[in-house]
């Protein structure tokens, strides 16, 4: 067993100012952001990794931002609790609200951040499946041959490559996630299935859809904990796009979803468990995306 | 790595050089001889290492010192005033919401901050405020009561 109590490496610690001086510090090897802590510490404490140094990023200002005027923009030292706080979010994203209200009890998510939730990369980390259908990006920053700031756009989607692994390198910081206002007649809708509430999913969902009279017109939908990285599920969506919602007949549909996925067994669940679960929290998660687009309530 | 900080500690202000790798629970613990503070899993799992970081919630097993520079911390042993305890402290014995004691500064804490924002609680406000404390021994009932009935003292002592 290892001792949680105290941290058993050494490390040097920083707290820079500027996103540059952050991105300096980045340069060095060795070097590890912090943000909330509640991956990187626990992680520490389990030796699964050893900074050389620590750079906790949130006294960098510009990464505070938090706007929902028009797009959805989240820097990356907003935390979870100021998310789960904002009235536009809850209305406007409730996929995103159900997902971050899920994680942890109220201490992870006064601490933790979204974006430490998307760069850890777990499989199930919650804030990515609704994240991914609402069609966010990522910024991701570096500094340049010539130590310029050097910006690049990602779909979240292409972000994720395996457990715990991104497609960010070592000297590159997620700046902030940014996610397009939803139109008119679209719902989203978020839910999880784990041993108690506060816990790691076994299986998370969310569904994204537009809805035109009684068609579903478009819709996307993602699936984390069961597959190496959250993954859009595009043959149940190919399937249901242009369908009209009638919940037996796009039931067959729905089943689709299970070769959508690539679920292990873990000490979370087993593979067996999430296929067979799979499409019934597919169903759940549609209605309530479904009502939310101004669908007809069915019972 | 040595650091100097300085730290408002239940409303007094203290200049400390603390490792760049020690966390706010042994400091709480070792520094200052507060130890309300409890070391249970490390890994942010039960919640008995619960203080407040400007009145909010947060885990000191998995907070660095060094990154509560400049901020304000508020630990159980805060909450009394001389040896007038706080109404949650009442409360939490008059209902019999502790038994062997381990989890209640952190139920105390979680509960104090949710009363501050929320000065009456209901019922699912209150489970969701203590879902990241567990308590092994009195069981939850007694809890929630006490924290209802914490909540209406202080209303009572404000009025
Ligand atoms: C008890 C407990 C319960 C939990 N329950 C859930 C749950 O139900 N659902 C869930 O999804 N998660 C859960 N989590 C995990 C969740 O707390 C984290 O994923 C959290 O969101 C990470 O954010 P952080 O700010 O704490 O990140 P940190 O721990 O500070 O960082 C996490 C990782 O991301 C890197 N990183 C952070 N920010 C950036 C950035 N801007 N750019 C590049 N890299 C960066 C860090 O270097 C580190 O590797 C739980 C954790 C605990 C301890
Ligand atoms: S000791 Fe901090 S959560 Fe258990
Ligand atoms: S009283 Fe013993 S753990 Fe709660």
């Amino acid at each position: 067993m290892n001792d949680t109590k105290y941290i058993g490496i050494e490390f040097n610690y920083y707290r820079p100012e500027s996103l540059k001086a952050v991105l300096e510090k980045l340069k060095e090897d060795g070097s590890k952001i912090l943000a909330g802590g509640t991956d990187l510490l626990v992680r520490i404490k389990t030796d699964m990794e050893k900074p050389k140094n620590i750079v906790e990023i949130t006294g960098v200002k510009e990464l505070s931002v938090l706007e929902t005027n028009n797009e959805l923009i989240i820097g990356a030292v907003v935390k979870l609790f100021e998310i789960e706080k904002n009235d536009t979010i809850r209305k406007m994203y409730p996929s995103l609200y159900e997902a971050v209200k899920s994680i942890g009890g109220k201490q992870i998510r006064n601490m933790a951040t979204l974006t430490g939730n998307l760069c850890n990369a777990s499989p199930g980390a919650d804030s990515a499946p609704p994240l991914i259908v609402l069609g966010a990006n990522v910024e991701i920053k570096t500094l340049n041959e010539k130590s310029e700031i050097a910006r690049r756009l990602i779909p979240l989607e292409d972000f994720f490559t395996g457990p715990g692994k991104t497609i960010l390198g070592a000297k590159e910081i997620l700046t902030k996630v940014i996610v397009p206002k939803p139109q008119e007649n679209t719902g989203s809708a978020f839910k999880k299935i784990a041993r108690v509430n506060l816990d790691i999913s076994k299986i998370s969902c969310a569904v994204f859809l537009e809805r035109k009279e009684r068609v579903i017109k478009e819709i996307r939908i993602a699936v984390g904990a069961a597959a190496a990285t959250p993954v859009r599920a595009y043959q149940t969506e190919k399937a249901l796009t242009g369908k009209e919602y009638d919940l037996t007949k796009i039931q067959k549909n729905l089943a689709l979803i299970e070769s959508d996925i690539s679920p292990i067994t873990d000490v979370r669940s087993t593979a067996e468990y999430r296929k067979e679960v799979a499409p019934i929290l597919l169903k759940d998660t549609l209605k309530l995306a479904w009502e939310r687009a101004g669908g007809e309530v069915l019972i | 790595m040595k650091i100097p900080i300085s730290i408002k500690i239940n409303g007094r202000e203290y200049n400390v050089e603390v490792k760049s790798n020690e966390l706010l629970l042994n400091v709480l613990r070792e520094k200052f001889g507060l130890l309300g503070a409890k070391y249970g899993c490390g890994i942010g799992e039960c919640g008995a290492c619960t203080v407040l970081l400007n009145g909010r919630a947060i885990l000191s097993c998995l907070t660095l010192a060094v990154s509560v520079n400049g901020q304000e911390i508020t630990t159980i042993e805060g909450l009394s005033d001389g040896s007038k305890l706080h109404p949650l402290q009442e409360s939490f014995i008059e209902e019999g919401a502790i038994q062997c004691g381990f989890c209640t500064p952190g139920m105390i804490l979680s509960a104090k901050a949710l009363i501050d924002e929320k000065p009456e609680p209901t019922n699912n406000e209150i489970k969701e405020a203590i879902r990241g404390n567990v308590c092994r021994c009195t069981g939850y009932v007694n809890i929630i009561t006490a924290i209802k009935a914490g909540a209406k003292k202080i209303k009572r002592s404000e009025k």
